[in-house]
């Protein structure tokens, strides 16, 4: 695994106009960055990311049939207990999901190390699914990567395949659904439910504001249809608390993600992996917090931060990191330490998508400090052959 | 090669995008759920295609029907008198629905049905609803054990709305992905 620099395409921004790739700037800062690339071993993919998102996937779902059972997890998931039932009953009928994403701390050196699970409402999928892939595309028509490059990334293939799966089991109308004034949102579910049509469904976008509730415990669209189905990317530990969130349990709306997810994209689940699986190669110690003072070499997070708000970081060299947030009075859990590799001062984080339930590809968020925040960059990767000096010598 | 073939985008792309060969043309369906051979030929005119699809989804019903440890629990979900004992040939017996129908689906090319079908079971819940077994857990997802219901679609219903904005209140500059 390597970081090399490369000329950015020319027209790379005309061209994410043309594709609707409207946040490659947010706030004014550049997200997507193409002035230098990863270059991995198809070993290092197969081997090290590929393998072990397939294996660690597996094991998360297999502790759903113990937990949805076990009311100390689910208090300490921070589960609200009026959802209990509802969340189990998901998990019986094995209500469709369609995809995740697994962070991983990762150098090409030993193995992976999960960070967490990115269950709910991950993002920076169009990026890796399109504009990633046709960053490659382009950059091998210049020559400017070595022939034969590659990348791990089906991901838009698993969606439109996995959306052609799901397509029976899903009540119509469906929609998808994002905050109104989120670009960045606004652009995944665009893409999301590109991809769904492309699958032969018909569906539909909504502001997640605009969703009504009608008398009789019903969610609306604007038209006033009962909604059958709704992705939404928007947490559901924040639509159990907000206003709505009363009627989801007997609204017979079928959710995407669906409420069993609650379980995974939670941070609880990384010391009940580690419980079931300790020693595992791919995982890092983890507990829960007690609240005491974190020692060296422990890292906090509370249960249901996002982009790397609210985590301490007390480093084996004893130098402390504390990252702002809302998050701050919520559960938390510790995990070992095992701080990002920096490459000439930029820290690569590894999200390996899972769409259904296949490892299918990944995108890499790089920032300029140990804790990867939402001011990341996109940065693109390419499986590049090993060298055949030596053979050839 | 471990990247898609492709990448197309259908609605986010200002660029006008041919599909590959393939396209959707022939993609229309003609899907019904039939409580007899005899409504199915009424609706289809096709007795040949009918008989077949009883036939197969009556082969398919007792392995693809959902399983219950008591006959009280399949009848909570099916109704009093709609439950039968099973036997999965291996000695242990369990209680499932009977079948009270069963889906049809042919594809159809300029209008007229093409030869093959697909057909399943079909049960009636005690609310009226129709379900059929989840297709195979194939591909993408891993395969599960035993046979999800799923509805057979029914058209939209409408409701008066009386109160909306009750999602998306948690507030954040930058969205809620993660």
């Amino acid at each position: 695994m390597r970081r090399i620099a490369l000329a950015e395409r020319t027209d790379w921004r005309s061209k994410a106009a043309e594709c609707g790739f409207g946040f490659h700037t947010i706030d004014d800062a550049p997200y997507w960055d193409e002035s230098a690339y990863y270059a991995f071993s198809l070993r290092e993919i197969e081997h090290d990311v590929e393998a072990p998102s397939e294996e660690l996937h597996a094991m998360a779902l297999d502790l759903l049939d113990g937990i949805v059972v076990d009311e100390q997890q689910l208090r300490q998931l921070a589960i609200p207990e009026p959802y209990w039932d509802w969340i189990a009953q998901s998990w019986r009928e094995r209500q469709p999901h369609l995809y995740g994403r697994m962070d991983f701390a990762y150098d090409g050196s030993g193995p992976a190390k999960l960070y967490e699970l990115n269950y709910d409402t991950p993002t920076s999928l169009y990026e890796a699914a399109f504009f990633q892939w046709q960053w490659l595309e382009d950059q091998l028509a210049r020559g400017q990567l070595p022939a034969g490059s590659d990348q791990f990334n089906s991901i838009y293939e698993s969606l439109v395949e996995a959306f052609g799966t799901i397509a029976r089991r899903l009540p119509r109308p469906f929609h998808f659904a994002a905050v109104r004034d989120s670009a960045e949102d606004q652009g995944t579910i665009a893409y999301l439910r590109d991809c769904a049509l492309q699958a032969g469904i018909d569906c539909g976008t909504l502001a997640i504001e605009d969703i009504g509730v009608s008398a009789d415990g019903r969610f609306t669209d604007l038209d006033d249809r009962v909604i059958g189905s709704l992705f939404k990317l928007y947490p559901l530990e924040d639509m159990f608390r907000e206003a709505f969130g009363a009627y989801l349990p007997r609204s017979g709306l079928l959710l995407i993600e669906p409420p069993w997810k609650a379980l995974l994209s939670n941070k609880g689940i990384l010391p009940l992996l580690w419980d079931a699986h300790r020693g595992h190669p791919n995982l890092l110690a983890a507990e829960f917090d007690d609240g005491g003072e974190l020692p060296r070499g422990w890292v906090r997070k509370p249960l249901h931060s996002r982009e790397g708000a609210n985590v301490a970081m007390h480093l084996d060299d004893g130098r402390e990191l504390h990252t702002a947030g809302p998050y701050g009075d919520g559960p938390c859990i510790r995990q070992a330490c095992h701080p990002l590799t920096g490459f000439d001062g930029h820290y690569p984080l590894i999200g390996s998508w899972i769409v259904g339930d296949r490892a299918c590809g990944i995108g890499i968020r790089e920032d300029n400090s140990l804790i990867t925040r939402d001011s990341a960059r996109f940065v693109p990767h390419a499986i590049v052959e090993e060298a055949r000096g030596v053979l050839i010598a | 090669m471990k990247r898609s073939k492709t990448a197309a985008l259908l609605l986010m792309s200002t660029v006008p995008l041919l599909l590959s060969a393939c396209d959707r043309s022939e993609g229309a369906a003609r899907e019904g759920v039939y409580t007899s051979v005899e409504t199915c030929v009424a609706q289809t005119n096709d007795r040949s295609t009918c008989q077949q699809a009883f036939d197969k989804a009556q082969k398919d019903a007792a392995a693809t029907a959902p399983r219950f440890a008591n006959r009280e629990a399949c009848e909570a979900s099916y109704g009093k008198e709609q439950c039968a004992e099973r036997n999965d040939g291996a000695s242990h017996s369990f209680f499932g629905p009977l079948m009270t129908g069963f889906f049809l689906s042919q594809m159809l090319r300029n209008g007229s049905p093409m030869s093959g079908f697909n057909s399943s079971p079909a049960f009636r819940d005690s609310n009226g609803g129709w379900q059929q077994p989840a297709p195979g857990g194939a591909g993408v997802y891993r395969g599960g054990a035993g046979s999800a219901m799923v509805p057979i679609n029914a058209t939209a219903d409408h409701a008066v709305t009386t109160s909306r904005s009750g999602f998306g209140t948690s507030g954040s500059s930058r969205g809620f992905g993660s």
